[in-house]
C-alpha cells in the first residue's frame, strides 16, 4: 500500500509516510512520534494508531514489536462532557 | 564508551533544548542527555501560551518581551513550523473589587512599558461572544501570544541536530566530577562524558542532579491540571484569564486567598479550590483542541489527574462560557512546573563548581522565557557578559548555610 495514503492515526489524518518521517527525523519514542505528528491525539485517543504506531516504530528501529516502548495512557477512556463533572447534579 | 564534546547540557525540556540549540548554533559541540524522552517533564504537560499580562512588572517581563522577538526569529530560523501566534489576551473581570485591583495591576504594566488596557462589558463581548453576563470588565493586551511547546522542542532539536548534537535518551547521570578542569559524567547508560561544561536544565528534577554534588536547591514541582476537549470552532478572539488566576499567581504568601466564587456551592469548597490553587486559564490550540487550567499544587511528583479537580475546572469553565456544557474532554493532564521560593528561575554558574551552571526553576514561565534563556545560559557557558543582568537569578541566594563550596568542589 502507498505510505502516502495509508492513514495510520483516522482521526488527526497521519499517514504512514508521516510515522516513518518523523522517526526519521529523529523521533524515537511513541512520546515524542505523538507530539511531532498529532497521530494518537484526536477524539479516540490512539484507539486505532496506538498498536500501528508501535508496530512502525518497532520496525524503523529494528527491534522486535515487544522491545519498543508501549504508549501512555491518559485518562477519560472515551469522551466525557463537561457537565457531567458536576457532582453536584447527581 | 567516552563522548568529549564542549557541553553536557542535562534535561530535554524546552529550556535545555534551547540552551543546546544556542551553543550548536554558536559552534559548540553538544551532548543533551535526559532521563526520560524530550518534553517528559513540564515542557510537554503545560498550555501554549505565552503571556505577557500574568508578568510581574520587573525583570521577567522584560526577559519575556526579548523572548517574543526571540520567537519571532526562530519561527523563521527553525526547521518546522512552532504555531506561534499573536492573538492578544483577556483577563475576565467579575467584581468591582477585581476591578480595583485589575486597575492598579494594569497601571503599573503601562508604566513598565506593557500595553495593556480595560475594556468594557460591550468590548469584551465584541471579543468572546460566549462569556457570561456576569463578566463586568476584562483586560486586553495586543501582545500575549501562544506557540506549540511540543513543536518548538522538536524545532530545537531538528535545528540542533543539523549542526552537530548529540542526544541520549533514557540516560541520567550517576556521578559528575570535576577532572583537570573540565567534568566526567559517568551515565547510567554506560556512557561517560567529558566536557568543559554541564548546563542543569532538568526542571523540577534538577534536584536529582544537583544531589551528585552535594547540593540543593529549593527547586520544587508544582503540580498543574488540564483538561482537553475536543476539536472546537473558535470560541472568541483571544486568551482568556480569570481575574482570580493572576490573583492566585501574584498573592504573597501570607495574603488570604479570595472567597468562594458565584459557581461554587459554598464555603468548603471554595477551601477544596484554595487548596488545589485553582485559577482559570483557558486557551484554543491550533488543531482546534481548547486547554482548560489549572491548579497550583505542592503534590510533589505525583502526575496524576484527580476527578475533584477536574470537576472544578470543567464546572469553574462552563461557568465564565456556558456554552462549553455541551462540549466534552478526551483527555487530562498534570504537568509538574518546577517553582522556586521566590518565583525566580535559577539561572548562572553555582559558585564552588567552576563550569556547573544552572537554567532552572521556570515554573509556569518556561516556554514563554526558552528563547532568552537559551541565550543567557550560552553567554554565561562561553564566559560572555549576557544581554540581561541575571543578578536576580543567582544560584547564590539559595545557597547559605550549604557548607564550604569551595571544599566540596576540590574534594
Amino acid at each position: 500500500m502507498d505510505r502516502e495514503e495509508n492513514y495510520i492515526c483516522r482521526c488527526e489524518e497521519v499517514t504512514e509516510e508521516e510515522i516513518r518521517a518523523a522517526i526519521r527525523g529523529g523521533a524515537r519514542s511513541v512520546q515524542e512520534i505523538k507530539r511531532w505528528t498529532r497521530s494518537g491525539m484526536g477524539i479516540c485517543q490512539g484507539r486505532t494508531c496506538r498498536r500501528l504506531v508501535e508496530r512502525i516504530l518497532a520496525e524503523e528501529l529494528g527491534l522486535s514489536p515487544g522491545e519498543a516502548e508501549p504508549s501512555s495512557f491518559r485518562p477519560p477512556v472515551r469522551p466525557v462532557s463537561l457537565d457531567s463533572m458536576d457532582g453536584s447534579k447527581e | 564508551m567516552t563522548i568529549r564534546a564542549d557541553v553536557t547540557v542535562l534535561g530535554a525540556g524546552v529550556n535545555g533544548m534551547s540552551t543546546a540549540y544556542e551553543l550548536c548554533k554558536r559552534g559548540r559541540s553538544v551532548v543533551l542527555v535526559d532521563k526520560v524522552v524530550m518534553g517528559a517533564g513540564a515542557s510537554g504537560s503545560c498550555d501554549d501560551m505565552i503571556l505577557l499580562q500574568s508578568k510581574k512588572p520587573g525583570i521577567l517581563l522584560e526577559m519575556a518581551f526579548r523572548s517574543l522577538e526571540l520567537f519571532r526569529d526562530l519561527e523563521k530560523e527553525l526547521p518546522c513550523d512552532i504555531e506561534f501566534d499573536t492573538r492578544g489576551g483577556t483577563i475576565l473581570i467579575e467584581t468591582p473589587e477585581e476591578l480595583a485591583v485589575m486597575e492598579d495591576f494594569v497601571a503599573s504594566q503601562n508604566r513598565h512599558g506593557l500595553a495593556v488596557e480595560i475594556v468594557d462589558a460591550r468590548r469584551i463581548r465584541e471579543l468572546h461572544p460566549h462569556v457570561t453576563d456576569r463578566v463586568i470588565a476584562s483586560t486586553y493586551s495586543a501582545r500575549d501570544s501562544q506557540v506549540n511547546p511540543m513543536l518548538l522542542m522538536k524545532g530545537f532539536f531538528l535545528g540542533a541536530t543539523a549542526k552537530g548534537l548529540t542526544f541520549l535518551r533514557r540516560s541520567r547521570p550517576e556521578s559528575l566530577s570535576p577532572r583537570n578542569g573540565r567534568w566526567e559524567i559517568k551515565l547510567s547508560t554506560g556512557e561517560t562524558l567529558e566536557t568543559g561544561s554541564v548546563v542543569n536544565a532538568a526542571g523540577a528534577w534538577a534536584n536529582e542532579i544537583c544531589g551528585l554534588l552535594g547540593l540543593e536547591f529549593p527547586i520544587a514541582p508544582r503540580k498543574g491540571q488540564v483538561l482537553v476537549t475536543e476539536q472546537l470552532p473558535p470560541l472568541g478572539a483571544t486568551n482568556v484569564w480569570s481575574a482570580q488566576y493572576i490573583v492566585s499567581k501574584l498573592r504573597p504568601a501570607g495574603v488570604p486567598a479570595p472567597g468562594a466564587a458565584p459557581w461554587m456551592s459554598g464555603p468548603e469548597e471554595a477551601r477544596k479550590a484554595a487548596d488545589f490553587g485553582l485559577g482559570f486559564a483557558f486557551t484554543g490550540t491550533h488543531s482546534g483542541n481548547y486547554l482548560i487550567g489549572s491548579t497550583r499544587e505542592n503534590a510533589g511528583f505525583d502526575k496524576t489527574t484527580v476527578p475533584e479537580a477536574l470537576g472544578l475546572l470543567a464546572r469553574q469553565v462552563i461557568h465564565y462560557f456556558p456554552v462549553m456544557k455541551d462540549v466534552h474532554f478526551i483527555r487530562t493532564f498534570a504537568g509538574l512546573r518546577p517553582s522556586t521560593p521566590d518565583g525566580m528561575p535559577v539561572i548562572g554558574e553555582v559558585p564552588g563548581f567552576p563550569g556547573f551552571f544552572m537554567a532552572a526553576g521556570h515554573e509556569g514561565d518556561g516556554i514563554a522565557l526558552s528563547p532568552i534563556t537559551g541565550r543567557v545560559t550560552a553567554d554565561l557557558v562561553e564566559g560572555r557578559k549576557p544581554e540581561f543582568s541575571l543578578e536576580s537569578f543567582r544560584p547564590e541566594r539559595f545557597l547559605e548555610g550549604q557548607g564550604d563550596l569551595d571544599e566540596a568542589a576540590s574534594g
